[in-house]
């Protein structure tokens, strides 16, 4: 019995320089697209409504932003003009860093553009205003998601095994926290058994990555097809025949006095359900915990360099499997607050969300915070598809729902600049 | 190496890829019995009873033995043999057809498995993960149709262009994860699984909004393949048994596999590369092109897939076209680790997981049990393939010659 | 705890049915500098893994000042006051000094925070008492091997060691800084605390010991002095006299076949490691590239061999000009290369010896016709091959994998002979192998120049260099500071190493 390992380097890295270029090319790209199709597809007379104000709270609120109302082939020239212009500086400038924070800001620019393009009056959407905190909003439940699915990522990552099973640990949770939650009417009982559950999948992982060395990957997609068929079995000869463990009750929002009221910032981040708050606490500890604590400083030592930690005494396999059940626990935590926003359970209904926080936490880096904000990016991709819809654009909705994963496939494929993943991580620790 | 060589016996009881690759099926069914049991009310409910009389377990076990079985029994029947209709034909020469429909099914369904599977495996010797042969081979299925449905030709064009086109729609898309691991390193895995994603929008999108749709239909149906772009089938249409050519060129594809990875030089390339990318290097080999070749040639088989189960045995695409359970881009993972990527092995492993979901179709039709079964057994088995020390330990097993699947792509930098 | 008396009594440890350690007895006493002295797969790693605890031994004990203890893991051996200076050094490139240093024995604060003030203070006062300067700040992936080196001693320092172990510690240091590092052990010595250096070179050992015990195979063969020749303790180490010098003919130089110009290269991060280069290799001679490991030989070789990108310069084998060339068409200009990491670049250790005798001809007409191999003539070949470079091996068809060292890199050395080209590069092509192959390799490079071949060797073992070449070209921060004769002196050539260039030439 040998393990082959065999060394990761293969392929020499392009310059930065190259890549910078790609990048800045892009943005000119979506500059010009949104000169010529969403400015020049506006009438010159057409204007568009952006407001601040969700369409569902009450006119309570001590603060309120007015509407705004702007010439729309106007507005959509200057994000083009502003949108050119920082895609020129990236590419004659190569700034060194921030390239993607300039790629982020463009994108804002094309979604603005685009969003000033399909409100315009005279245009083919029912309503002629955009009301940018609804958009917020409502992307914010994905991106919850994504987050929850990407710190799952970063907790087993960290330490050295890839966890390619968020997924999983995602369609688990959600299946039992469905189950509780209809029982009990009680999101905490959900989302401990959501995490018990993710945790149980976590140790899977764990235990054929650590014990037996298997290939991370391999074992990671075959849990997700697992879990997949055992949750649509199980849905088929349980919740089917007894609906009442599969009622759709979702958690109600908490809102936080006075912080709630704020425009924009308030609806989107104080008036939220529980795993909002809970997940403001976990970003926040894993951040504190990875870089400011002991305990972080070992979980990435043994990420990094596995025998150097064990050279000073760090059990790397106690710490690989805490992490990794620690991990699955929070992506199980994860399929509970996406029942908590979907209601009920269906079959594979996460729909590739899991992969898609993987990619978030490339992304990001591996670092809570870059997650964070690619979960953002990533949410509103996905958001776009639905609304979209919403406005009437000429564009089936089945393309439209391609979207999200042909923006993940653009980050990982080139606008990710060099990451630089922990050197050990998916490679199994050999103790002799 | 003389002294004491092992019996044969103790060589087959050796942590040896065939024996390893027996046991891990059989762990399989022990896991799916399982969820069997722990999903059948009946079951539970006579286990709860066992102190309330005295026969009580004896009649547990019965109930679990009767569920189980009948499952089992019910997936043999309908993917194998089934005795009755057999011994019935046998005895009074008529009912072939009732006696060879499962077996005709079987061959049926593992026709493009096979060629997918191959496909697969030839990315895993190159230590690439090609997750995408499932919407490879959806795109094979979409181009294959689109061209035997809507051109009309002889059949001695037609037929060949068709499978032509599904090879070269499948290859195509194999060449975007291809291009884009070799040029930017990004990750193959999940560029692979977005682009299924993808290609399952895309599959809709062809069925609703294009002229595939079979006209005057407002659901997701595609237009019929016309005769003569058609995979003949062995016997006439009249009868129930649908075994086309499909399973002809499958066998094809297992001898074209056998010879590219043992004997051509290009498959040396690849085994090389996926053993130790740094040595293939330095010996003259260019890994990008070789990634890009790799999914090129997988991509290609599994768009060929594609078109031989939509030209063989389909004949139309629907919305659900090859995504099925786990889809069968996931089933030739399973298939191709099975087999360890060995052409021969990948045949034999392709034809018992195409029964496995043969003969889940028709237990869930006798016994009610979800074909998600025939998956859940799936995955199982490939759990404990890959985990070969596990199965060594759990029926104590002398060491032996199998070692561990490693992939060469670890972590996620380019 | 203070001052260490280390016994090992009958330590043996077995991988499989290979006895690696067998029986080994050991003392060192408080403030003595103690040698292993053994060859490479001697087992002396293997004997500090078993003392450091990362290996369980399978029989005998480990006392320490009497007391009789057990090690499960590094930790505890940590804690009892042993530190070990690993070969491949046991840092984390991407943390700080402070955190390499702290990590296992991090000072918190409130909330389990890391106190990163007290651990700055604690290293440098350890650097200044030991006289170790470092940046506790600094990146240690940034720093120079030998200051890393410093690190991951002031570590083991700052965990309260009381008995060091070096392994193999000036394998990537220049002659000066070897001098440096024999001060500070001694100076570590002086001031009590027990060091036991691990090494094959029979110098440095009599430089330092106080007293050297040698171990071949697995087990402790003698003990030795100081003040024993070098003859003496050869023999010990390898169980017969050894001749490391070889014979060979007057040098007669022919025309150039490999030519380098003004060739610059760069690494991954963007730094210049070849800077500027010009050399040329003539038919008929050994050109030695000597230097401290990490000064630009192994991107020098990489560059040639295509491996690497050239930034500007030329490159021509027998008047081709191959810089930025892919590796096959340096193969096809005529380049035979041993690379430096043989399991690495060399070998594919899951195929079998035959498919590796042919890993970089699997095309050529005798191996291969119309896209099919010809596996009868692969393995004839290799039949061949086997017979005649002498590779131990239970048959061409076992994985490479399964061979010793010695036998993988003969099978590396065979392949690239067999391609019978004329312009060989050899990179460290015998480290880590046994004398006996080395005397082996050595004896096949010269035969290589000696049949008119032109042969480029890299090497950081000056014994190796002055054995083999006919000229010697010293790298230092990848420039070459002189080309000299190989009757030079072996300070004027450690000068020259550490980029002091007092006009040599030659």
């Amino acid at each position: 019995m040998t393990t082959v390992t065999t060394p990761v380097n293969v392929i020499r890295r392009d310059t930065p320089v190259g890549r910078t270029r790609v990048i800045g090319g892009i943005m000119i790209a979506m500059a010009l697209f949104i000169m010529w199709v969403f400015a020049f597809g506006a009438s010159s007379k057409a204007t568009s409504i952006i407001t601040f104000n969700p369409l569902n709270t009450s006119g309570g609120a001590p603060w309120t932003l007015g509407n705004l109302t702007v010439p729309s082939r106007l507005s959509d020239v200057v994000l083009a003009l502003i949108a050119l212009g920082t895609g020129i500086e990236t590419i004659v400038r190569i700034p060194a860093k921030r390239v993607m924070a300039r790629f982020g800001f463009v994108s804002v620019l094309f979604l603005l553009g685009l969003f000033v393009w399909t409100v315009r009056s005279g245009g083919p959407s029912p309503t002629n205003f955009i009301d940018l905190t609804d958009i917020l909003v409502n992307a914010s439940g994905i991106t919850m998601v994504l987050i929850y699915g990407s710190m799952a990522g970063i907790m087993c990552e960290r330490a050295g095994v890839v966890n390619i099973a968020i997924e999983g640990q995602f369609l688990g949770g959600a299946f039992v926290g469905a189950i509780v939650a209809s029982a009990t009417n009680s999101f905490v009982f959900a989302t401990f058994a959501g995490a018990i559950v993710g945790a149980l999948l976590g140790w899977v992982l764990a235990f054929f990555a650590i014990r037996y060395r298997s290939d991370q990957v391999i074992v990671g997609v075959v849990l997700v097809t697992m879990i997949g068929s055992l949750t649509n079995f199980l849905n088929l000869t349980f919740l089917t025949p007894y609906q009442q463990f599969n009622t759709g009750v979702t958690p109600n929002s908490i809102p936080i006095p006075l912080l709630d009221k704020i425009p924009i910032i308030g609806p989107l981040l104080f008036n939220q359900n529980m795993f909002f708050y809970l997940m403001y606490l976990l970003v926040g500890a894993m951040s504190f915990g990875l870089f400011k604590t002991k305990w972080g400083l070992r979980v990435r030592a043994v990420g990094e360099h596995p025998q150097a930690a064990a050279s000073v005494g760090i059990r790397v396999k106690g710490v690989r499997y805490f992490n990794t059940i620690l991990g699955g626990a929070i992506g199980g935590v994860g399929g509970v607050a996406f029942i908590a926003l979907h209601g009920q359970f269906n079959p594979g209904f996460t729909s590739g969300l899991g992969y898609i926080a993987l990619a978030a936490l490339i992304f990001g880096r591996w670092r809570p915070a870059g997650a964070v904000v690619a979960s953002i990016i990533f949410g509103l991709t996905s958001m776009l598809a639905s609304g979209l819809q919403s406005f009437n654009v000429p564009v089936s909705s089945e393309i439209l729902g391609m979207f999200p994963y042909i923006i993940t496939i653009a980050v990982v494929s080139g606008l990710i600049g060099r990451v630089r993943a922990p050197a050990a991580d998916g490679i199994p620790y050999k103790q002799d | 190496m003389s002294e004491n060589k092992p019996s044969i016996w103790q060589r087959y009881l050796s942590a040896n890829p065939v024996t390893i690759s027996f046991l891990a099926i059989l762990l399989g069914f022990i896991v799916g019995a399982g969820v069997i049991i722990f999903s059948s009310a009946d079951v539970l409910h006579a286990w709860s009873q066992i102190f309330n009389s005295p026969g009580g377990i004896l009649h547990a076990l019965k109930v679990t033995f009767d569920n189980v079985g009948a499952a089992y029994r019910a997936m043999f029947t309908g993917s194998v043999i089934d005795p009755t209709t057999f011994w019935h034909a046998l005895s009074t020469g008529s009912g072939w057809d009732a006696a060879l429909t499962p077996l005709s099914e079987t061959l049926t369904y593992a026709a493009p498995l096979v060629i997918i599977s191959i496909g697969v495996a030839i990315s895993f010797e190159t230590g690439l993960f090609n997750i995408g042969a499932n919407g490879q081979a959806i795109l094979g299925g979409i181009a294959g149709t689109a061209f035997g449905s809507m051109i009309h030709l002889p059949m001695f064009l037609h037929l060949p262009l068709t499978l032509l086109c599904g090879i070269a729609a499948g290859a195509f898309f194999g060449l975007i994860p291809g291009v884009l691991k070799a040029l930017t390193g990004a990750h193959e895995v999940i560029v692979t699984l977005m682009l299924n994603y993808v290609v399952a929008f895309f599959l809709l999108y062809s069925l609703l909004s294009t002229p595939l749709q079979l006209p005057g239909q407002a659901n997701d149906l595609s237009r019929v393949i016309l005769p003569s772009a058609q995979l003949p089938t062995f016997f006439n249409t009249a009868t129930t048994l649908r075994v086309n050519w499909g399973i002809v060129i499958a066998i094809g594809v297992v001898a074209f596999g056998w010879w590219f990875l043992n004997r051509s030089t290009m498959g040396f390339d690849f085994r090389v590369t996926g053993a130790n990318p740094n040595a293939a290097r330095a010996s003259g080999i260019n890994p990008k092109k070789i990634i890009i070749y790799v999914f090129l040639i997988s991509g290609g088989l599994a768009g060929l897939a594609g078109v031989v189960q939509v030209d063989g045995t389909t004949h139309s695409l629907d919305g659900g076209f090859l995504i099925g359970s786990a889809g069968i881009g996931f089933t030739a993972i399973t298939v191709s680790l099975l087999g360890r990527n060995k052409p021969i092995n990948v045949f034999w492993g392709a034809i018992l997981f195409s029964a496995l979901g043969v003969g889940g179709r028709i237990m869930q039709a006798e016994t009610g049990i979800p074909l998600d079964l025939a998956t859940i057994i799936q995955s199982a088995v490939v759990l404990f393939v890959a985990t070969p020390v596990m199965v060594q330990e759990i029926f104590r097993l002398r060491e032996g010659t199998v070692h561990t699947i490693q992939l060469n792509t670890k972590g996620w930098g380019s | 705890m203070l001052f260490m008396r280390l016994e090992l009594r009958g330590i043996t440890k077995r991988f499989g049915s290979f006895t690696a350690n067998d029986a080994i007895d050991l003392v060192v006493e408080p403030g003595e500098i103690h040698c292993l002295l053994g060859e490479n797969g001697a087992g002396k790693s293997t004997l500090m893994n078993v003392l450091f605890g990362l290996y369980n031994a399978d029989g005998g004990e480990i006392l320490i000042n009497g007391e009789s203890v057990h090690f499960a893991t590094s930790g505890d051996a940590v804690r009892k006051g042993i530190g070990m200076v690993h070969q491949h050094f046991m840092l984390v490139p991407v943390f700080t000094v402070a955190e390499n240093v702290i990590l296992g024995f991090e000072p918190t604060k409130s909330f389990n925070r890391i106190d990163y003030a007290t651990a700055s203070d604690k290293i440098r006062k350890f650097s200044e008492e030991f006289g170790l300067e470092v940046d506790p700040d600094a990146i240690v992936e940034e720093l120079p091997v030998g200051i890393q080196q410093r690190v991951e001693i002031l570590k083991a320092l700052s965990q309260e060691a009381e008995l060091l172990i070096l392994d193999e510690p000036t394998a990537v240091l220049t002659p000066q800084e070897i001098e440096s590092l024999i001060k500070i052990m001694k100076d570590l010595a002086a001031s009590g605390k027990s060091i036991l250096f691990i090494s094959h070179k029979l110098k440095e050992v009599k430089a330092v010991a106080d007293k050297i015990t040698v171990i071949r195979l697995g087990k402790v063969v003698g003990t030795g002095l100081p003040s024993d020749s070098e003859e003496e303790l050869a023999s010990k180490m390898v169980g017969r006299s050894v001749n490391l010098q070889v014979e060979k003919s007057p040098h007669n130089p022919g025309a150039p076949m490999l030519e380098v110009k003004d060739l610059v290269v760069r690494d991954e991060r963007g730094v210049t490691v070849v800077n500027n280069i010009s050399f040329t290799v003539n038919r008929g001679e050994v050109l030695a590239v000597a230097g401290v490991q990490g000064n630009g030989q192994s991107e020098l070789v990489e560059a040639i061999a295509g491996l690497r990108a050239v930034e500007s310069g030329t490159i021509s084998i027998n008047g081709v000009r191959v810089d930025n060339a892919s590796p096959r068409e340096c193969l096809d200009a005529g380049l035979a290369h041993i690379p430096e990491d043989r399991q690495r670049d060399g070998l594919v250790l899951s195929l079998s010896v035959a498919d590796n005798l042919v890993l970089n001809t699997p095309r050529a007409p005798q191996f291969a016709g119309r896209g099919s191999r010809k596996l009868q003539a692969v393995r004839e070949n290799a039949e061949r091959l086997v017979k005649d470079f002498d590779i131990r091996t239970e048959s061409v068809d076992a994985p490479v994998g399964s061979l010793s060292g010695g036998n993988q890199q003969k099978v590396i050395v065979a392949r690239e002979l067999s391609r019978n080209v004329d312009v060989l590069i050899a990179a460290q092509p015998t480290r880590g192998l046994d004398v006996g192959s080395i005397e082996y390799v050595h004896k096949q490079f010269i035969r290589e120049r000696d049949s008119n071949k032109a042969v480029l060797l890299v090497s950081s073992e000056l014994d190796e260099v002055f054995a083999l070449a006919d000229r010697i070209a010293v790298m230092f921060q990848g420039g070459i500071t002189g080309i000299v004769s190989p009757d030079s002196t072996r300070e004027s050539i450690g000068l020259l190493m550490a980029g002091i260039t007092e006009q040599v030439n030659v």
